[in-house]
């Protein structure tokens, strides 16, 4: 603890309670500033979960990852800080994608369902470089659920010194429980070396992202405005982070605390007009509980509640 | 996504002084109307912020009214006078939902695995739930159907394949994967656009795993959708089936229509009419000759040997197309009554065969022309002739009339190609044969000869 939170004279308070006065005491030193919803903090935490318990998995089978994931509820995620990043920038894409989901319209009625789908090529015909990156990205892209649907960060899409640093504080826990076994411990040892080495070598959505950025080339411009009408995030961003050469979670983080006059330049690479940009900022503006300080944000949220 | 604009003007005081008639409607609905005050509140909030921010603002807009509610994408570009409206992705959809349960969300299923594919039924996602078998490898990419080997439902159909066409959920579709059995069930999903973006769902083991079924090697692959058992005779009766009744009731309505059963209707309608009873008679036709053409080229077909008489055969079957020939002004010569032709040979397929020989007469003949139908026994031979007038057949088509889809250049919906070789299959399966005497221009003799049946007395050697 660096700092008491309590009188003088006051007994040491439970964990609990202790947690309690450091949340009240930042929330005392900025009482004007959004908290996180309670969906937000849930979101993150089972984001957090299923990512040690991946690791946990890749690193020994063996672990039981409920016994590590109860000790870290109860002492803290080791890396708390280093998460923090990346498992917000994953919520607020997820918050974002589900509310595109749930507004947007009924699929038209079929009276032909043959005219439905003339755009799709002739099954079994070769797919262009650009097709086979698109179907590369939605592949990188599905990998960040579980087998539920619910949010998870695959593990490829992990920064390396992120990933590093939870396989080292797995071990570290996991040594604890073997320790009086040097057998097994040197195992360990070696297979933190070999998913380190393994991970460098894995690819994510950001890549798959470059590499539809690239085959895109002068149609990228097209690709991003289509995004945009279908409401497929996830290809919108990693046109953008490719275009930016940023990863996709910083992307991911700019666009959606971005203030609607910061739109354009985010996607000022990919050449979008501002009316291309309209349903980005009309969709930004709904999600509540946004993490940005624009004021025509909040003023349009409060007319959402009156409505 | 409905790329036009709706574009109106309010004034300094708010009042809408123009607007697109889509606006115009809404506003009237909403009691009010051009120059007066902006009657849909969201919009008119909207329009007070543009102002006060001094500054273009793109928002999502919602409306309502008595049957529909509204949502669309409002640009308000304000200015000194008030500001300009440009309203675009109109959509209007009703006040009730259909409210379907997600098949895929929230709940968790044993032994399960979670897929999606997209609009082509590639796999782009495939995961085990904790307690199942794990997932083969290098599914990314792959067709649904090559990864899922499809099994047909008690009806011979593939739920997914139905799930496809109507782009809509499906359940209850049997796969195999390995030695595997599954059963999936997927949503249909669409993005914002109402584009069909593909299916979500999940493949539950069966609790069951059937004896492993050997796979007939010669089947065929659709490229689309992998191993379907075509050969198999179990999905060819299904098929037959599931086609039989829907053409059926084509023809029957088609008919009515056609024949203004129900009241007068355009003479060029019931001329269409006619024309789809017509083709539908012609598909069931072709139903009928694919089912038989995959019941005798089974291995060991046989038929049955019955007791029959040719001269009895000949004369029901031009009993049974008297009227089509009338129609035609053709006079058929028939066997006379005591006009015998002992034979074994199964009943309804000698008639089935008689019937095509008949038939064929009867469609490529010239009006008011005849057909002769003689019986006759040469030795060990039972025989049945059908001739008529037509144009002939010159020694080179001979010599491929009977072959699978043959139709000897012809290209209108009379038949299938399939008939003849279908007739000669069935005719050598009954250990007979059928044969074509023709040359142009002097019509065409076919013979169906059968084993005689010479335990009869009066056959037809006696006949004067």
């Amino acid at each position: 603890m660096s700092e008491s939170v309590l009188s003088p004279g006051i007994d040491p308070p439970s964990p609990t309670l202790s947690a309690r006065l450091h949340e009240l005491a930042d929330y005392l030193t900025a009482p004007a500033v959004g908290r996180l919803t309670e969906e937000q903090r849930a979101l993150a935490l089972g984001i957090a979960r299923r990512m040690v318990m991946d690791i946990a998995a890749r690193l020994d089978p063996a672990i039981d990852p409920a016994a590590l994931w109860n000790e870290w509820l109860r002492g803290g995620l080791p890396s708390a800080p280093r998460l923090a990043g990346v498992c917000f920038a994953r919520v607020e894409e997820h918050r974002w994608r589900e509310q595109s989901t749930q507004r947007s319209s009924p699929p038209p009625l079929l009276s032909e369902p043959e005219a439905a789908n003339d755009e799709a090529p002739p099954v079994g015909e070769a797919l262009s470089d650009v097709d086979q990156a698109y179907l590369a990205l939605q592949i990188a892209d599905r990998r960040r659920f579980d087998a539920l649907g619910n949010p998870a960060i695959a593990i490829a899409d992990l920064d390396s010194e992120t990933f590093r640093a939870l396989l080292l504080d797995i071990a570290a826990w996991r040594l604890a429980e073997v320790s009086k076994d040097a057998k097994r411990a040197a195992k360990l040892g070696d297979a933190v070396r070999a998913e380190t080495d393994r991970h460098a070598t894995e690819s994510g959505i950001a890549d798959a992202g470059r590499a539809y950025h690239e085959a895109l080339g002068a149609d990228a411009a097209d690709a991003a405005a289509a995004a945009i009408a279908r409401h497929d995030w996830p290809v919108l961003i990693a046109l953008a982070a490719a275009a930016h050469r940023r990863s996709y979670d910083d992307m991911a983080l700019a666009l959606l605390t971005a203030e609607s006059a910061a739109l354009p330049s985010l996607f000022a690479p990919l050449r979008l007009d501002r009316l291309a940009l309209a349903p980005i900022e009309a969709s930004l503006a709904m999600l509540p509980a946004r993490a940005v300080g624009d004021d025509d944000h909040n003023e349009c949220r409060s007319t959402e509640r009156v409505r | 996504m409905n790329e036009r604009v709706i574009r109106g003007r309010i004034d300094r005081s708010g009042a809408l002084v123009s607007a697109d008639a889509p606006l115009l409607r809404l506003q009237q609905r909403a009691g009010a109307g051009l120059d007066k005050p902006l009657a849909l509140p969201h919009l008119a909030r909207l329009v007070t912020l543009a102002q006060r921010l001094h500054r273009d603002i793109s928002r999502p807009l919602y409306a309502a009214d008595d049957h529909s509610d509204i949502h669309a994408l409002v640009r308000i570009t304000p200015d000194a006078d008030g500001a300009s409206l440009e309203i675009t992705d109109w959509r209007t959809r009703p006040l009730s939902q259909p409210q379907t349960p997600p098949i895929a969300e929230g709940a968790v299923v044993p032994q399960s695995w979670a897929w999606e594919c997209d609009q082509q039924l590639r796999i782009v996602a495939l995961r085990a739930a904790a307690d199942a078998p794990p997932v083969p490898e290098g599914w990314e990419g792959r067709s649904l159907s090559e990864l899922f080997e499809l099994q047909p439902d008690d009806d011979g159909r593939f739920p997914v394949l139905r799930a496809l066409a109507r782009q809509a959920r499906f359940d209850g579709q049997r796969v195999r994967t390995g030695q595997m059995m599954m059963t999936l069930a997927g949503e249909a999903l669409f993005d914002a656009t109402g584009r069909f973006t593909g299916f979500r769902g999940n493949a539950v083991a069966a609790e069951e795993q059937p004896a492993a079924q050997q796979r007939n090697p010669g089947a065929l692959v659709d490229p689309a959708f992998g191993s379907l058992p075509l050969s198999d005779p179990q999905f060819g009766r299904r098929i037959d089936g599931a086609l039989r009744g829907p053409l059926s009731r084509i023809i029957a309505t088609a008919e009515t229509i056609s024949g203004q059963f129900d009241g007068p209707i355009r003479a060029d309608y019931a001329r269409y009419a006619g024309d789809i009873a017509h083709a539908g008679r012609h598909l069931l036709g072709l139903v009928d000759d694919l089912a038989d053409l995959q019941n005798i080229e089974r291995p060991g077909f046989k038929a049955a040997r019955d007791e029959i008489d040719l001269g009895d055969l000949a004369r029901r079957a031009v009993g049974l197309l008297a009227m089509k020939a009338e129609e035609k002004g053709i006079r058929i010569d028939a066997p006379r009554t005591d006009d015998r032709a002992p034979a074994y040979g199964e009943f309804r397929r000698v008639l089935q065969v008689l019937l095509n020989l008949l038939g064929n007469a009867i469609r490529y003949s010239p009006d008011n022309s005849q057909i002769w139908i003689r019986v006759d026994r040469e030795e060990d031979r039972a025989t049945v002739t059908v001739a008529d007038q037509g144009q002939g057949i010159d020694a080179e088509q001979q010599a491929v009339v009977f072959e699978k889809f043959e139709r000897l250049g012809r290209t209108d919906s009379g038949g299938s190609g399939l008939g003849l070789y279908i007739a000669r299959r069935l005719a050598r399966a009954m250990d007979g044969d059928l044969t074509v005497d023709s040359a142009p221009g002097q019509g065409a003799r076919f013979t169906l000869s059968l084993p005689v049946r010479d335990d009869d007395t009066r056959d037809v050697s006696n006949r004067s």
